[in-house]
Formats: C-alpha cells, structure tokens, sequence
C-alpha cells in the first residue's frame, strides 16, 4: 500500500495563515470593542 | 435603555461570543489535524477542508444577510439595519478572504492547480468583489442617510447577482468540460471526519455570529455617542 | 407612464445628438479598442475569428460602461435633478427613461462595432448569424443599462464616480457577458439559433431580475 502523499506543508501553511487573520482581525476587533465600552462622558 | 446602552450591551454580548467561538474553533482545529484520520489518497493537505467549507458557509451566510438586511432597509428605513449590514460586511470580507486564500492552498495538492474557475470559487471571488465595492461606496459617501441607502442598494442587488454568476458559470463548464474537480472525499464522508466538519462549521458561525454582534455594536456605540454629541452641542 | 419614460429618453437622446460629441467620441472609442485587440494577440497562436467574439463583448461593454456615467451627469451639473424630482412624474418612469437611453446608447455602439468586427477581423457572417447576435446583444444590453442606470444615478452625486462606477457595475457584467460571448460564438460558428437556447434564456432571466429589481430599487435612490 503506497503511503498517503507527503503534502503536510500545505496544511500548515493553510492552518498558520487562517490563524493568522483570524487573530489579526480577532485583535482589530477587540480593541474597538474596548475602545466602545470605556465610559468617555466628555464629548469628542 | 438608552441608545448607548444597549449598544455597550451588544458589544459584551458580541465578546463573549467571540470568546467562546475562538475557544471552539481552536478545539476544533486540534481535532482537525491530530484527532481526525489522515486521508489515503489525499494527505494531510485534505485537512484544509475543514477550514476552507466552514469559511465559505460563513462568509456566504454574511453575505447573504446583508442582502436581506439591505432590502429591508430599504422598506422600513431603519438605520440599525445599515449598521448591522455594515458589520455583516466586514466580518464578511474577513472570512471571504480566508476562503480564497485557503482555496488554492488546497486546490494546489489535491487538484493540481492553484486556481480553477468552478461555480463555487468564482463566485466567491465576486463575493469578494462585491465586499470591496461595499466598502469603497461607504466610504465615498459622507451623508449618512445617502451612505446608508447606496449600500442597502449594492447590498440587495450584489445578492441578487451572485447566484447568477454561480448559475452562469456552471453553465459555461457544462458546456466546456474541464478537468473535472472532484469530490474528493468522494461520494460519502466517513462518520469521525463529517463530525469534524460539523463541529467546525458550527465554530465558524458562532464565530461570524460573535464577530459581527461584537462589530455591530461598536457602531451602534458610535451612533449613540454622535447622538449624545450632537445633543449636547 | 410609458409615455413620460419614453418622454424623458426622448429628450436625452435628443440632447446628446444635438451635441454630437457625446455619441462621436463613445463610437470612435470603442473603433480603436477594438482595433487594439487586433494588435494584442498573436496571430500565429490565436485566429481573428477566434478572438472576434471576446473582441466585440469587451469593446461594447467598457464602452457602454463609460457612457453611463453621463446619464445622470447632465441633471448634475445643471443642478436640474431638483425639477426633474419636483415634476410630477414617477421616479419609475425617471428610472425607465434613463435606462432606455443608455439602452440605445450601447447598442448604437454595438451597431459601429459589429460590422468593424467583421471588417477587421474577416468573419463570415451569414444573416442568420447576424439576426441571432443581434438578439444577443440587446437582449444582454437590457439587463446590463438597467443595472448601469442605478448605479450611475448611485454615484452621480460623489467625488470618485468615475472610478467607482466601473467597480461596483462590472461584476453585474459578468452573466451578460458570459452569455453573449458564448452565443456569438456559436452563432458566428454557423450553428442556429435554438442550439444557443440555453444562454438566451440565462439572458432573459437576468434582464427580468435585474429590470424589476432597478425599478423597485431606483426610486429609493432618489430620496432627500
């Protein structure tokens, strides 16, 4: 039985990138989302 | 509740749902590469698909509101309509972009090329299209109320185009017939591989859910607080 | 309402040929666009008549593509979008008005390019195949100068229109073009009409979504 293809470094590739942006947007976000909560009662 | 209120109380909803979706898609991503069977003929590389399908069914879904919240504002001139499809579009854009990046690292071991002009890439490479002109109007268009109608505009049509683009094209490869691009799992998905499929289709949406609560917020926030600006000024 | 619509496309046509450049320059552009396809292939790889059919869709459909900023352009200068809304006339009818003017627009450049086509690149073109991509092409243009007339009227008020425009239109082109290149091409290849069915009804059905679609959506657009 031939062994499967030995492509794991497309796989890590995929999975690094997605990781990547998910944490970059994922930060992106969180940091408006805390810049919103904070309680500015002086108009801007 | 004033306006700012529920808004602050969107974001923290919106946190929290991003909180537990990261947490799950992050399980599910161990599962995917150390607890789910390697494919024969494929490899590993075939474990990309379970990143690239839940990504799709997403960003389809984000798109897809936006559509429909785009109509309905058109009807009932609500403006958080606008702003909730103003958020469906980034997140949108986000997970459309993991989607045609992931679809050629993966079509590249397993089908041989880095890109194939099938139904459902290209379509999604128009999602993407129709995104950017999403965000190129809004921020053309200073106006609010002008903003907030020329994107409902884009939004219903640009949903209406896609499955035309879907259809079209499929018809033009019916007719063309190009390498075929297979199923590659074949006709059926073996039982532990289409629970992790599962598993991370329902990461990815609660992610987009927590991501775009927690967006849609943040600009309700903002429109409150313009509100409270312009009140007291 | 007809009667307004065709009223309000009248009166637009009449004004761009009474200038003349408008519909002179659209024409000569889209001559030369055309001639530029002659020159950027290979004529040891690729044939004329293979190239024809992509040749004639590209060049009809950017050109068409830059006309339609000019539907609503006039109004906007002469800040006479104001009267044309204080009329009494139904903003469909606006709707329908303009998109039958850019309608003729793009086909009269349609009717300069075809002939050029077969001129330049030496098609054979028998009457039969000729009746059948005129078809084609007004039945593609209908739906696309629908679209084009929403988001003309969409962008006429904004600084970047001219590079907006053509952004948010051209995915709406995708379909029509599809279908268009495909039929000519078979057309042109002698096969009759019913073998092209299938993208005429493609074609059709997007006219229908998109004409009703830009009828409900226009009058939207025009709100204070």
């Amino acid at each position: 039985m031939t062994p499967p293809p030995d492509n794991g470094a497309y796989m890590i590739a995929a999975y690094a990138i997605t990781g990547v942006i998910l944490l970059v947007y994922g930060w992106s976000l969180w940091r408006r989302g805390a810049a919103a909560m904070k309680d500015d009662s002086a108009p801007h | 509740m004033s306006n700012l209120e529920q808004a602050r109380a969107l974001v923290k909803r919106g946190q929290v749902m991003t909180v537990i979706a990261v947490t799950a898609i992050a399980l599910c991503a161990v599962r995917a590469l150390l607890f789910t069977p390697v494919e024969r003929f494929q490899g590993p590389a075939q474990k990309i698909f379970y990143l690239h399908v839940p990504a799709a069914w997403s960003a389809f879904l984000a798109f897809g509101l936006v559509g429909i919240v785009s109509g309905l504002y058109l009807w009932l001139d609500d403006r958080r309509l606008d702003l909730f499809a103003e958020a469906s579009a980034e997140t949108g854009t986000i997970l459309t972009a993991i989607v045609l990046i992931t679809g050629p690292i993966w079509g590249k071991p397993i089908w041989g090329a880095w890109w194939v002009w099938d139904a459902r890439l290209t379509s999604t490479l128009f999602l993407f299209f129709i995104f950017i002109g999403y965000h190129s109007l809004r921020a053309a268009v200073h106006d609010p109320q002008d903003r907030a109608r020329f994107s409902a505009v884009l939004g219903i049509l640009g949903a209406m185009l896609i499955p035309f683009i879907h259809l079209t094209v499929y018809l033009f490869r019916t007719q063309h017939p190009m390498p075929v691009v297979a199923r590659p799992e074949g006709p059926t998905l073996p039982g532990v591989m289409l629970l992790t499929l599962l598993l991370s289709l329902g990461a990815f949406t609660l992610l987009y859910l927590g991501w775009t609560t927690l967006r849609y917020g943040i600009g309700r926030v903002r429109e409150a607080r313009e509100e409270l600006h312009d009140a007291t000024a | 309402m007809i009667r307004l619509a065709l009223t309000i496309a009248a009166k637009d046509l009449r004004a761009e040929l009474r200038s003349r450049t408008a519909l002179v320059t659209a024409l000569a552009f889209a001559a030369l666009v055309l001639v530029l396809f002659e020159f950027a292939r290979d004529p040891t790889r690729l044939t004329a008549a293979l190239l024809a059919p992509s040749a004639v869709w590209i060049t009809g459909t950017f050109a068409a593509t830059l006309t339609l900023g000019r539907a609503f352009s006039t109004e906007q200068d002469h800040h006479a979008m104001d009267g044309l809304l204080l009329a009494p006339v139904p903003r469909e009818a606006i709707f329908i008005g303009k998109w039958l003017g850019a309608l003729a627009f793009a086909l009269a450049i349609d009717v300069l390019i075809v002939p050029l086509a077969v001129l330049f690149f030496n098609l054979r073109m028998t009457a039969e195949a000729l009746a059948g991509i005129a078809l084609v092409l007004v039945l593609a243009k209908v739906g696309f100068t629908a679209v084009g007339t929403v988001f003309s009227a969409l962008v006429a008020k904004l600084r970047s229109k001219e590079l907006l425009l053509p952004l948010l239109v051209l995915p709406f082109l995708v379909p029509p073009l599809i279908g268009g290149v495909q039929a000519t091409a078979r057309l042109l290849d002698g096969q009759p009409l019913s073998d092209v069915s299938g993208w005429l009804r493609l074609l059709l059905a997007y006219d229908l979504v998109f004409v009703v679609g830009g009828l409900l959506v226009f009058p939207r657009l025009l709100d204070e």
